[in-house]
């Protein structure tokens, strides 16, 4: 109990000599505020939209009757697509779509209304481009609601002729109607789902190399460590006195990001926001014992920033929002395991647009407070380490 | 001429013997090439596994349910006596759909009457909603088209015109490029033209910042405005020729020869991707310069731009549609390399398009080559002019 006592004002002095660091070091203070604050703003303005409606759709109506005009006011009126151009060929359509003018090529072939009336089943024919991933599978959505809607109309006016009552035709058309139900994320919006995790995976990258670099400059010449448990009167209180301003700072990043999302891109927050905080708070935390750790092990700083932009970079692809982790193989999905934005983009998802109920949200906090345990043991045992060559060395 | 060839040579060696250099540059770039692709080797996302919530069990519920099983895209992990039950193991994340056939299925489709089924998908991720929405919509239309047609046939309707008569306009979705819809196939070649990009940005920028520039001698320093232009202009000259003949073989590597070693379709001709990977690689090497020239550090060149990539990406309009952004956006990201050179690398690898059907972002690559070279220049000259006169004191 003596001993805490004697520690804590070592921690006080540790923590504001690193905040007088930070006011005197414009590039730690860039790299903690500028730098994460302006990626989020770029990502967050790219992105702000949400939802990309009205992609532009070229039309080749070689049979310029009553239906083909309907079906392409039926396409123009999706919200994912518009028809935007008519072209004269096939080819002058295709051009377009390399050149990403349009998005698509719907093909009305000739006599489409004569031979849909005759029985003779005429193709209506989408082309659209797959190379682009998100945007070619929205314009095959827009389309694929609207052709199958024209042809229902047809279907029904099929069996009116015939002398069927309308709203019998229409429950004979589809047997087994789908309802379809999206849940959590009901309007498909890209905030909910890409940016409010692209934000958290920009600050995990800043988090750990800024990490490397601050505590790197303290490693880098050994007297430094020294005076730094010297000041903070243990190995402990010394650590947390130089982690604590980062994240305060990191945290002050994440959350002024949440503020932006919570209230003016409206992204839900149907769990619990307490749990959402704590979990934000260990995965700052893990990913700057994972910076220390770096620092620790590697030498010069450079080295040490270097393997943590390496590892860090490209870990978007691994923690699975744009590609399921499911569908990853052995290594890619054991990678995605040791990151701590997997866990907590699951946390988060979960307290945002899910709502978990709070008996199953416990999982992805309790492997980050064990990241975070396994990494503060790590880096003690790491200092031990240096302290034993370093009294080595004096002997 | 001299001061050229001497910063051309100067700049090689220090590209291989500095390090931080070779380590962002080669080693870096070799370690992405084999790092970056392994989540999307699998290309499709399959079997994601959904439960049934069967409360008809009767023989045509357990068909339909046999037939979503079948579909690629989805798999019947479990059945589940009822939703609330199957809910909680979405939350847990073991199932991602729930798929609902409520009582009496059988009975109202055998009557003739509607008989709806509903699909509860997780739009949390959204690939694995597509799937799932896409198998089950498929199923539950044929299966739905074969009732109609029995019904159609048992009134005494031909078949053929039974068959019109339920699918009157065939639609038909033909996807003109990466026809399996990979996801691979989709990320790699855009996200290589963003590892090019990045590496050779840093090295450059560590190039600029990091001692061992070639300080012209002393005595010869010219001083006039002509002559320090020209050695200005062949400094930056002499330093761009030496990226690119460094980058040559790297940008060889990334965008034929790892496309080819991860199966990604290529359509386009080996030379008409390098003659257009030369003004990219040219304008990157300009825009390292002018990095190299804001951070004068390079540890601040290392860390800035550690996370600037993921931005990058989404800025270039692949991964999200240029449409949807905002105007200022869009403008800010024609100043980068990158933007033009993913879209017309991939149309000209991927989609087989010309040099000249790419005219624009081949242009705008030189245009951006240009005038980063010639505010390098401008930086170069205006460093010179500074420097303190040795002759007269």
């Amino acid at each position: 109990m003596q001993r805490r006592d004697r520690e804590w004002p070592g921690f006080a002095l540790v923590f504001w000599r690193e905040l007088a660091w930070l006011r005197r070091r414009p590039l730690l203070f860039m790299l903690t505020a500028v730098v994460p604050l302006g990626l989020m703003l770029l990502l967050t303005a790219i992105l702000s939209a949400g939802l990309a409606t009205r992609l532009p759709v070229a039309v080749l109506d070689l049979d310029g009757s009553e239906l083909s005009r309907s079906i392409i006011r039926t396409v123009d009126a999706t919200p994912d697509t518009a028809t935007a151009v008519r072209v004269a060929d096939l080819s002058e359509g295709r051009h377009l779509i390399v050149a990403r003018k349009v998005r698509g090529l719907l093909l009305l072939p000739r006599n489409l209304e004569r031979d849909v009336l005759a029985g003779r089943r005429p193709e209506v024919v989408f082309f659209y481009n797959t190379q682009t991933f998100t945007v070619g599978n929205l314009v095959l959505r827009g389309a694929n609601s609207a052709i199958p809607a024209v042809a229902a109309g047809i279907r029904i006016s099929l069996r009116t002729a015939e002398g069927e009552p309308v709203e019998e035709a229409q429950a004979a058309i589809t047997p087994i109607p789908l309802q379809t139900h999206a849940l959590f994320n009901s309007t498909l919006n890209y905030v909910h789902f890409l940016l409010a995790a692209l934000l958290p995976a920009v600050l995990q990258t800043v988090v750990v190399t800024t990490m490397a670099y601050a505590v790197g400059i303290d490693v880098e010449t050994r007297h430094r460590l020294v005076v730094l448990r010297r000041l903070g009167g243990g190995m402990l209180p010394a650590m947390f006195g130089k982690m604590l301003p980062y994240t305060i700072l990191f945290l002050s990043m994440l959350g002024i990001a949440d503020a932006v999302l919570f209230k003016y891109l409206e992204l839900p927050l149907r769990g619990d926001p307490f749990l959402l905080v704590f979990a934000g708070i260990v995965f700052v935390l893990a990913c700057q014992f994972i910076g220390a750790l770096l620092a620790l092990l590697l030498r010069p700083v450079a080295a040490a920033v270097s393997i943590a932009t390496l590892l860090t970079a490209p870990a978007f692809g691994f923690m699975g929002i744009g590609f399921p982790r499911l569908g990853m193989n052995a290594f890619a999905y054991g990678y995605g395991e040791l990151l701590p934005g997997t866990w907590y983009l699951m946390a988060r998802i979960d307290q945002t647009i899910r709502g978990t109920p709070l008996d199953l949200s416990w999982r992805p906090v309790l492997v980050l407070i064990g990241f975070v345990a396994v990494l503060v043991g790590l880096t003690a045992l790491r200092i031990r380490m240096m302290r034993g060559a370093v009294a080595e060395h004096a002997a | 001429m001299t001061t050229f060839l001497a910063v051309f040579r100067n700049e090689i060696g220090r590209l291989f013997s500095l390090r931080p250099v070779v380590s962002v540059v080669v080693l870096a770039a070799a370690i992405y090439a084999v790092f970056y692709p392994q989540p999307y080797l699998n290309e499709a996302l399959r079997k994601v596994p959904i439960a049934v919530v069967d409360q008809d069990r009767t023989q045509t519920s357990r068909e339909l349910a046999r037939l979503v099983d079948a579909t690629p895209d989805v798999a019947v992990a479990d059945v589940l006596p009822d939703v609330p039950t199957a809910e909680r193991e979405v939350y847990a994340r073991s199932i991602f759909g729930i798929l609902l056939i409520p009582q009496h299925f059988e009975r109202d489709l055998l009557h003739g009457r509607p008989s709806p089924i509903a699909l509860y998908a997780d739009a949390s991720y959204f690939l694995m909603y597509q799937r799932m929405s896409g198998a089950v919509t498929a199923v539950s239309r044929t299966l739905g088209t074969n009732f109609e047609i029995t019904r159609l046939v048992g009134l005494g309707v031909d078949p053929p015109v039974a068959a019109a008569a339920t699918d009157p306009m065939p639609f038909i979705a033909v996807p003109l490029f990466n026809p399996q819809g990979g996801y691979a196939t989709y990320i790699l070649p855009a996200a290589f033209v963003l590892i090019l990009q990045q590496t050779l940005l840093i090295g450059v920028g560590l190039l600029g910042t990091l001692p061992g520039r070639l300080v012209p001698p002393a005595a010869s320093v010219p001083r006039r405005f002509g002559d320090l232009a020209f050695a200005s202009i062949a400094t930056v000259a002499g330093k761009l020729l030496a990226y690119l003949t460094v980058e040559a073989l790297i940008v060889t590597i990334y965008l034929v020869g790892l496309p080819y070693l991860y199966g990604i379709p290529r359509l386009g001709s080996v030379a008409t991707i390098l003659a257009f990977a030369l003004p990219f690689t040219l304008a990157v090497g300009g825009l390292g310069l002018m990095v190299a020239a804001t951070f004068r550090n390079p540890l601040a060149v290392q860390l800035v731009f550690a996370a600037i990539g993921l931005p990058f990406f989404f800025l270039a309009g692949f991964a999200w549609p240029t449409e949807a952004m905002p105007m200022a956006v869009r403008w800010l990201a024609q100043l980068l390399p990158s933007t033009f050179a993913i879209d017309g690398l991939v149309d000209v690898a991927q989609l087989g398009a010309s040099l000249s059907d790419v005219r624009s972002e081949f242009l705008g690559l030189w245009l951006l080559a240009a005038l980063y070279a010639c505010i390098a220049v401008i930086i170069e000259f205006v460093n010179r002019r500074r420097a303190p006169s040795p002759a007269l004191g």
